[in-house]
């Protein structure tokens, strides 16, 4: 049986490699406010991942909104709620700092649309230092 | 990173540990974020005291103390923004009747740990909008790092100056920044053309038209036509909206913002990538979405978001003088404003009414503190939006409205405000 698999080059945040289950927002995240740390999961009323805990996923998102404490995703690294990569469609200072707190493999500015080309469930495997991600969809 | 000579003996330990441990922050950072250089702060640095952006690069209280016994200072002009230490307020906690400490002396309390960062020459202003009162400004072109959802889009649109969400301790000591992103000219050009056919009157309009065009550029450089030319006041709301609803750091408004003397010079003569139209329909439907209670019953207004000018001081005072609230109001304003508003009678009106006039909080900042709610009502699309998850798991509902709808709930404890 063969896999559907989808490779995406994109650019370094921070290194590392991690495989994982994808976690794809296709809507903006936002911190301060919009996310419980401690749970690790996303708070924001109306938001499509409200309550969905993050922990240990691949979490893919367009870009962030908001406040500077989006940084608040760097911070779940503290309480063991961080996810097991960060990949961003783009991606600014906020990114920047949450990426560099949250210690894990982070890439960006994806030669595609990475929350077009990964879907929730999706096994993801980051390899961070060579901005490549390796997308095995799930079985339909 | 490309690094001048003074640049790599403050890395290599020239200037001292401590300076070493800042430069190799700014130094990571720059690379993490694909800066090929650093730029030297000439306006200002805006940042969130007490705190550091990485949890690594921190620097502890003895080290701080070490560059204070040493007679070191801040090398640029430093502001305190707003403390988001837990519970800090600077004027009106002993009014509040939530906070478990009411004592006297709370203000030297909240400052204690920031005694060191004023040594160093921060001025504590204390303030989401500290540029309003700051008494100096970035001037055109100047580099600055700076914080704040309001305040990024004013220092670089309205002022013309240019910062990445980026203030902190060891800018302010280093004067110096990553030269990315926002510091580079070709990321300042307009690349969506928003033209905007609702008339923007009220202050609430531009809350809703910030909202609306965040929501539908994201992080996007828009240009506006057809918004007028906003007050200050107006400002702080289309600005703290657009970095909510969504996160634009620069726009410009041709004829008014001072990159933009025309509509071509915003795009610099290239066309737009989309163009985009905001009408009366899109306030309505951010209006609608943010004024969401079910219950018209008010248990709390807050007003205050960004922290109330002393012109909205006047306002709300104007809007309360002679009447009782049944539902309790806080109104935040920040320290320097309050000390106007004492001394022009204004918290005493305030006061007289029922209200609590503070300084240097909001409810979200203070973790959601507030009186006992269900249903709270607010004139700003920011805080309508974080409280609710401030506040999770408790649930809370929120009613929108322009202050006049808020003061009328305050005093009624009725919600009535409506679309129109």
């Amino acid at each position: 049986m063969t896999e559907e698999k989808i490779v995406l080059k994109g650019r370094k945040v921070i290194g590392g490699v991690v495989e994982g289950e994808a976690l794809v927002s296709k809507k903006p995240l936002m911190g301060w406010g919009s996310l419980n740390v401690k749970e690790g999961m996303v708070v924001e009323r109306n938001h499509p991942l409200y309550q969905i805990p993050f922990q240990g996923k691949v979490l893919v998102f367009p870009e962030p909104r908001g406040s500077g404490g989006f940084n608040g995703y760097g911070l779940t690294r503290l309480f063991g709620t961080n996810p097991a990569a960060f990949l961003y469609r783009r991606g600014n200072n906020l990114t920047v700092f949450a990426a560099m707190n949250m210690e894990v493999p982070a890439v960006t500015d994806f030669d595609r649309d990475p929350t077009e080309a990964i879907e929730t469930g999706d096994f993801v495997r980051v390899d961070g230092d060579a901005g490549i991600v390796e997308v095995f969809k799930k079985k339909k | 990173m490309n690094l001048t000579d003074d640049e790599k003996r403050i890395l290599d330990g020239g200037d001292g540990a401590v300076a070493r441990k800042c430069m190799e922050f700014l130094v990571a950072y720059g690379e993490v974020a694909g800066a090929e250089k650093l730029v030297d702060i000439d306006g200002t640095v805006d940042l969130h005291p007490g705190i550091f952006w990485v949890g690594k690069y921190s620097l502890t209280r003895e080290e701080i103390e070490e560059l204070i016994n040493r007679g070191e200072k801040f090398k640029v002009p430093t502001f305190a923004n707003k403390c988001v230490n837990p519970g800090f307020i600077y004027d009106g906690w002993e009014d509040c009747g939530t906070l478990p400490d009411s004592a006297p002396g709370y203000r030297e309390k909240c400052l204690a740990p920031l005694k060191s960062w004023i040594k160093m020459g921060m001025i504590p202003t204390f303030a989401c909008n500290s540029y309003l009162v700051s008494s100096y400004l970035p001037s055109v072109g100047q580099h600055c790092a700076w914080v704040e959802s309001s305040a990024i889009p004013y220092v670089n649109a309205v002022l013309g100056a240019r910062s990445n969400f980026d203030g902190c301790f060891q800018a302010a000591y280093l004067g110096k920044v990553p030269a990315y992103d926002l510091h580079l000219d070709e990321n300042r050009i307009a690349t969506v053309l928003v033209e905007c056919t609702a008339e923007l009157k009220r202050d609430m309009d531009y809350d809703l038209f910030g909202w609306a065009v965040g929501e539908a550029v994201g992080m996007d450089v828009p240009a506006f036509v057809g918004v007028g030319k906003p007050t200050t006041n107006q400002y702080l709301k289309m600005n703290s909206a657009l970095a909510t609803g969504g996160q634009v750091y620069m726009y410009h408004i041709p004829g008014v913002t001072p990159e933009a003397p025309t509509l071509e010079a915003a795009f610099r003569g290239k066309k737009p990538q989309k163009t985009i139209t905001i009408g009366r329909d899109d306030l309505r439907r951010v209006y609608e979405m943010l004024n969401y209670g079910t219950s018209d019953d008010i248990d709390f207004v807050y007003l205050g978001c960004p922290f109330y000018t002393i012109v909205d001081l006047q306002k709300a005072a104007g809007l309360l003088e002679g009447k009782k609230c049944k539902s309790p109001v806080w109104m935040a304003t920040n320290p320097l404003t309050y000390r106007a508003a004492v001394d022009m009678g204004l918290k005493d009106i305030i006061h007289n009414a029922g209200g609590t006039l503070i300084s240097g909080a909001c409810c979200g900042l203070i973790n959601g503190e507030m009186p006992e709610s269900r249903v709270i009502a607010t004139d700003a699309a920011k805080q309508d939006y974080y409280i609710t998850g401030v506040v999770y798991p408790k649930k809370l509902q929120v009613r929108y409205g322009t202050m006049e709808d808020c003061i009328q709930a305050a005093i009624s404890g009725k919600w009535k405000g409506e679309w129109r």
